[in-house]
Order: C-alpha cells, then sequence, then structure tokens
C-alpha cells in the first residue's frame, strides 16, 4: 500500500522539488532571526554612513526601520481590532438581505 | 532613437480604434481562433499607430454637430498613458488565450480601447463618450462571471460608472456655458514656472465641481470606492486582470489633466493611501485584498497630482504605468490560483508553491515590484512620488511632512497586504495539501512578460524616465542612491520582521471565512433599507389616503342621502305655508342679486 503522503509528494511539480526546503520547520522558526539580524545591518549602515533626507526626522539614524516595524504592527492591530472587531460578518451577510456578494 | 517610418495616411487614426473595432468583430465572429488573433493583434496596430505621429500635436479632429471633436491628442501625458493601456491589452489578450467566451474577448477589447479613447480625448465631448464606453463594456467583464453575486455587483458597478458619466457631462456642459469652451485641459503642460503645472480644469466652478466628482468615482475616492472592491473580486478570471489596468487609471490620467496642483488631492490621495491597509489585513478574498491594494496604490498617485510639481507627475505617471503591469502580475496570479483551486479564500490556501511555483515565482516578482524593493519597477517609480512630497516639505511647505509620513507609513502597509499576505497565504504559510496543475502556458508567458518589465523597468529606470511627462527633469533623478536605498531597504526588512515577530507571538490574525462591512453597507443595506421604509410609508399614507377619501365620500353620500332621500329632510311632510314663504323670501334674493348686477 502507497504512503498517502509519499503519494502527495509525488504530485509535486518537478520545479518546485528543488524549494521544498522553503516548507522546512527550521526556515519558519529562524525567519524572525534572519530578518531580525538584517533589520539591525540596516539600522547599523545609518552609523556607518549618516543618510541625508529632506525631512529632518527621516535623518534619524534607523528611522525607516523604525517607521517600518511600528507601521506594519499598528496597520495589523488595527485591522484586526478596529476593522475585524467592528465590521466583521458572516460570509452569507450579504445573502440574507437578497444582495449576493 | 529609433525613428519610425511615419504613415501619412493614418495620421489622424488614434490608437483606440483598432482595439475598439477589433472587440466589435470579435463580438460577431463565433470563431474562437479568430478572436483569439484579434485580441493580440489589436494592441499590435494601436503601437504602430501610436508610433505614427512624428509630432506632439492634436490629430483625429472630426466636426459633428456644430462640435468639434478631437480624437488624438497625442501629448507628454497622453503618451505614456496610452503606451502602458495598449502594453496592458496585449498582455491581457495574452492571458485571455485560453478563454472561449465571445462576450469576454469582445468586451475586453472595446472596454481597452474605450479607456485609450479617453486618454487622447482632447475636450470633454469625446471624453464622455469613451468614459462611458468605458463603464458599459466592463461591465460584461463582471457579468462574465454568470452567477447572482456578479451580476448584483454589475448592475451596483454599471449604476455608479453611469452617474460618474453624467456629472462629467453635467460638469463639461456647465463649463462650456461659462467659458464657451468644451477643451479638456488645454493649459495642462504650459506655464511651468517654479515646476508649477497649471490645472487644466480647476474648481473655480460648479462645473469644475461636477468633473471632479466624476473622476473621483472613477478614481475610487474615499466613501466612493466601493464599487471597486464590490466589482472586481467577482469579475472572470481574466476580467479582473483586464478591470485593474484601465478604469482607475484612466480617472488618475483625467485628474491629472485637468487637476495637477489642486491642493484637496494632496489629502484625499493621503487617506487613500492609509485606509486600505487596514481592511486588507482582515480580508479573506485575495483578490479582494488586490482591490484595496489599488484603491492604496492610486492614492499615491492622486498625491503626486495633488502636489503639482513636475517631478510629482512625474512620480504619478511612472508610478501609474508600473502599476498598472505590476498589478496585472498579481491579478494574474492570483486568477491562475482561483482557475486552478477553484478559490482565492485565503483560509482554504497555502503550500501552492509545490504545484504552481512558476505562478508563484511571478507572483512573488510582483509582490516585491508593488512593495518596492530596489530593482524592481515600483522602487524607481514611487521614488519620484515621495521624493517630490519630501522636497516641498522641507521648501516651504511642512504640512506636508505629515501627508509623508502617511505615504511611509502606506508603504509599510503595501508590504503587509500585497508584498506578504498574498503570496505568503496563496503559495506558503500551511500547506493544504491542493495539489493542482500549474497555470496553462498562455497564462504563464503573459506573467512572464509582465514580471520580465517589472524587474527590465527596475534596472533600466532610464525607459521609463524618458516616457513620463517632464522627461528633462526625470532625467536629473537618480533614485539608486545609497541614502535611498539603506532608507527603503530599512522600511521593507522592519516590516519583514515586525510580521514574523507578529506570528511568532500569535498576534498575527488567522484567516477567516467571513466578510467585513466597509462604507457600501451604506448603500447596499441602509439606504437599502431607508428606500424600502420610505416606499412602505408611501405605501401606507396612499392607503391611509384613501381610506380617509373613502370615508369622507361615504360620510357625504349619507348626508346627502338623508337630505334628499325620499326618507330624508326634505321630503318630510311641512306645512304649505311655510314652503310658500321660504319660496318667496328666495325669489327676493334672486331678484335683488339680478338688479344688483345689472
Amino acid at each position: 500500500m502507497s504512503d498517502p503522503a509519499n503519494k502527495k509528494d509525488e504530485l509535486v511539480h518537478p520545479l518546485a522539488k528543488p524549494f521544498l526546503w522553503l516548507d522546512a520547520k527550521w526556515l519558519k522558526t529562524s525567519m524572525i532571526w534572519i530578518f531580525g539580524v538584517l533589520t539591525l545591518v540596516f539600522i547599523g549602515a545609518d552609523f556607518v554612513h549618516h543618510r541625508h533626507d529632506y525631512i529632518p526626522i527621516a535623518e534619524i539614524p534607523g528611522f525607516y526601520a523604525y517607521w517600518g516595524f511600528g507601521a506594519f504592527v499598528l496597520a495589523v492591530m488595527i485591522g484586526w481590532f478596529v476593522v475585524r472587531g467592528l465590521l466583521e460578518r458572516d460570509e452569507d451577510y450579504w445573502d440574507e438581505g437578497g444582495d449576493h456578494d | 532613437m529609433i525613428d519610425f517610418p511615419h504613415i501619412e495616411a493614418l495620421a489622424d487614426v488614434s490608437p483606440a480604434w483598432p482595439v475598439i473595432i477589433g472587440g466589435l468583430i470579435a463580438a460577431a465572429v463565433p470563431n474562437h481562433l479568430l478572436r483569439k488573433v484579434l485580441a493580440l493583434l489589436a494592441p499590435i496596430l494601436a503601437l504602430v499607430l501610436w508610433f505614427n505621429p512624428e509630432t506632439i500635436g492634436t490629430y483625429g479632429i472630426i466636426e459633428f454637430g456644430g462640435f468639434t471633436l478631437e480624437t488624438f491628442r497625442y501629448d507628454n501625458l497622453s503618451r505614456i498613458w496610452s503606451f502602458v493601456f495598449i502594453l496592458a491589452a496585449f498582455i491581457n489578450g495574452l492571458y485571455g488565450l485560453h478563454e472561449r467566451d465571445r462576450l469576454a474577448d469582445a468586451s475586453g477589447l472595446i472596454y481597452s480601447g474605450a479607456g485609450l479613447g479617453a486618454v487622447f480625448a482632447g475636450d470633454l465631448l469625446t471624453l464622455f463618450f469613451f468614459w462611458e464606453l468605458t463603464a458599459i463594456s466592463s461591465v460584461f467583464l463582471i457579468w462574465g462571471a454568470r452567477n447572482n453575486a456578479a451580476y448584483k455587483a454589475g448592475l451596483r458597478y454599471l449604476g455608479i460608472h453611469i452617474l460618474s458619466g453624467v456629472l462629467l457631462l453635467a460638469g463639461a456642459v456647465i463649463r462650456a456655458s461659462e467659458t464657451g469652451s468644451w477643451a479638456f485641459g488645454e493649459f495642462w503642460g504650459e506655464g511651468m514656472e517654479g515646476g508649477a503645472v497649471a490645472a487644466g480644469i480647476g474648481l473655480d466652478s460648479l462645473g469644475g465641481w461636477l468633473i471632479f466628482l466624476a473622476f473621483g468615482i472613477k478614481c475610487a475616492f474615499p466613501f466612493m470606492h466601493n464599487w471597486l472592491q464590490d466589482a472586481y473580486p467577482k469579475a472572470t478570471i481574466t476580467g479582473a486582470v483586464v478591470l485593474s489596468a484601465f478604469t482607475t487609471k484612466l480617472a488618475v490620467y483625467a485628474l491629472a489633466r485637468g487637476y495637477a496642483g489642486t491642493d484637496i488631492l494632496i489629502y484625499i490621495g493621503a487617506v487613500m493611501t492609509a485606509f486600505p491597509v487596514f481592511f486588507a489585513v482582515v480580508e479573506n478574498d485575495l483578490r479582494k485584498v488586490l482591490a484595496y491594494s489599488l484603491n492604496n496604490q492610486l492614492g499615491f498617485m492622486v498625491v503626486g497630482i495633488g502636489v503639482g510639481t513636475e517631478l510629482a507627475l512625474n512620480g504619478a505617471a511612472a508610478h501609474a504605468f508600473v502599476h498598472i503591469i505590476y498589478k496585472a502580475l498579481l491579478f494574474m496570479s492570483m486568477g491562475a490560483v482561483l482557475l486552478r483551486a477553484g478559490t482565492v479564500k485565503a483560509s482554504e490556501l497555502g503550500g501552492l508553491f509545490k504545484s504552481m511555483p512558476a505562478t508563484s515565482f511571478f507572483c512573488l516578482i510582483g509582490a516585491a515590484s508593488i512593495s518596492a524593493f530596489p530593482l524592481f519597477s515600483g522602487f524607481v517609480a514611487k521614488a519620484l512620488t515621495l521624493s517630490a512630497v519630501a522636497y516641498e516639505a522641507s521648501h516651504g511647505h511642512p504640512e506636508l511632512i505629515a501627508i509623508w509620513l502617511v505615504l511611509v507609513f502606506a508603504s509599510a502597509g503595501v508590504l503587509e497586504h500585497s508584498g506578504i499576505k498574498i503570496p505568503y497565504f496563496a503559495f506558503f504559510a500551511h500547506d493544504r495539501g491542493l495539489r493542482v496543475r500549474e497555470a496553462p502556458a498562455n497564462m504563464l508567458i503573459a506573467m512572464g512578460l509582465a514580471a520580465l518589465l517589472c524587474v527590465f523597468l527596475g534596472v533600466n529606470y532610464g525607459v521609463l524616465y524618458t516616457l513620463v511627462p517632464f522627461p528633462e527633469v526625470a532625467a536629473q533623478y537618480e533614485p539608486y542612491t545609497f541614502d535611498h536605498i539603506v532608507g527603503q531597504m530599512q522600511l521593507l526588512i522592519a516590516a519583514m520582521f515586525a510580521f514574523t515577530f507578529l506570528v511568532r507571538m500569535g498576534w498575527y490574525p488567522d484567516e477567516k471565512r467571513s466578510i467585513n462591512l466597509d462604507f457600501d453597507w451604506i448603500y447596499r443595506r441602509f439606504g437599502d433599507g431607508m428606500v424600502r421604509w420610505a416606499w412602505a410609508m408611501v405605501d401606507r399614507l396612499m392607503a391611509a389616503l384613501g381610506n380617509l377619501i373613502a370615508a369622507a365620500r361615504a360620510k357625504f353620500g349619507s348626508r346627502m342621502f338623508e337630505a334628499f332621500s325620499p326618507m330624508g329632510a326634505l321630503s318630510r311632510d311641512i306645512p304649505s305655508g311655510l314652503l310658500a314663504i321660504w319660496t318667496s323670501a328666495l325669489l327676493a334674493i334672486v331678484l335683488l342679486i339680478s338688479y344688483i348686477a345689472r
């Protein structure tokens, strides 16, 4: 009897087979470290070479990194707690009024 | 520079015509192969006509009913928009090659041609004609999905876009009666002292405001935007790709021509960049995420037009150009997923890179482009707008610092919904065990071509900068400076770190099978409810009035009966003497009146 997991892997596209490591658990757990270190590297670049910008606040070393991190978290939190929290409805919400969605 | 041969006989033929005529022929041709040849040939013919004019100028002037219609205005602004429209029409034709749908083939071509026609319109009447044609032809790309939801969404879409056309016509008529001119943005590109560009229409009259509103509807301004998120995700697979290219970018073009430097656009655009981010974060339908993302991208262009300097307008035009390509690429990749997996709900997808590696790769290129990673097209385009805003903020307009901060916030937001969410939840994340076939070859070729352009323009940005409205200004701009690359990488990498951090902490919202209400609730539920309530009230009022009239008639009838029936008061036996007295009195009154009247 064939193993269902093996059967599933047989259906993987040949072009995808060299990239199956993208689904590896070690990669998923280490992503936070990879991006953490990279963020520090790019912040560090500001201390090596002073960045010039039209906007004074943007000349603070690492400004874009702080703003990017904060913006991302803020966007997710507002989306989660404000949009989903207040405006989420069942998938068939519009169907109930005969106004299919 | 390559010199293309000039064909004098075709000098007055707008590139819109071969595409529209191709669409009309496709509507009549039952042969699938012939229609597909038309879908590819028509944009190629349009491109030949695009190269035909020797100089900037207005061609294709038609005298009709006392009006002068300018059908082919070839200038620095229409050039870039029309070029990318032609490119998009060709890529769309490739993408839809496998479909056997006469309606889709015809409407796709007519719609693309109408978009081209509107871009080349030199007067408001010609613009109105093509404006409405884009609305009417494109609705079939939604209805083509052939389900009830698409039918209803198509009706709403059509209603809103017809309204936009009516406002445009009303504004044009008012403007013509005031100024005696039907011209559309005749002053654009002149009087550029200090880098400012004079608005072609402006907001100094009622007509100007109505036209602005018409453009705003099509551009999906805040509170007018929901037709976009409502209709595009319900369109056909190819339809959504086609729709993503033309309507909203036509509106951006119209704003650039008519309202460059109009301050209010800066604030409208800033809102447009920010609010869709919050909705896209928790949206489960990935094509709807792209629709929100489209709204966000339009915001950058609108801000650029509002700032109105040469650099900012270059930014808006370059952004529109690259956006059409990478947004189409993202819609194409989601279309391929929908075709193969049968859904684009994030809650039902994941791990598709194992089945659709080429589609995943192209989607990642689209995601990198829209996120503005260096070496991708979004980077070299968005940089122009952000630099223009920052420059103005530091040169006498400090209020623009807040706008600039919003734009940088929105840039991180773009990465969230289009850079990460779309590819991650469709192709990676949790492997749901979906093992489907890779997209059809024609879809892959179309996606490959779009992906190639994303990289080509990101690297060879000089090509893009020669097409923008002010190439001499663009030529002085260098996007790949150390400061710019480091700043952008800080933003993007830190945002990606934030994503991994939130996921690790369990603070990233799960993909759920649900919907989120948006402003369209106002007219789809509240407005609909109000109309139903008002109708019911009118119904009741009419019933009550009917009852009142019936009661009054019954009362009057019974009174009359009481007075005149054989049993009534006037039929009673009364003494003849009394009757004689009353008769005499009546006669006396009659005599008196006739005497006085004489």
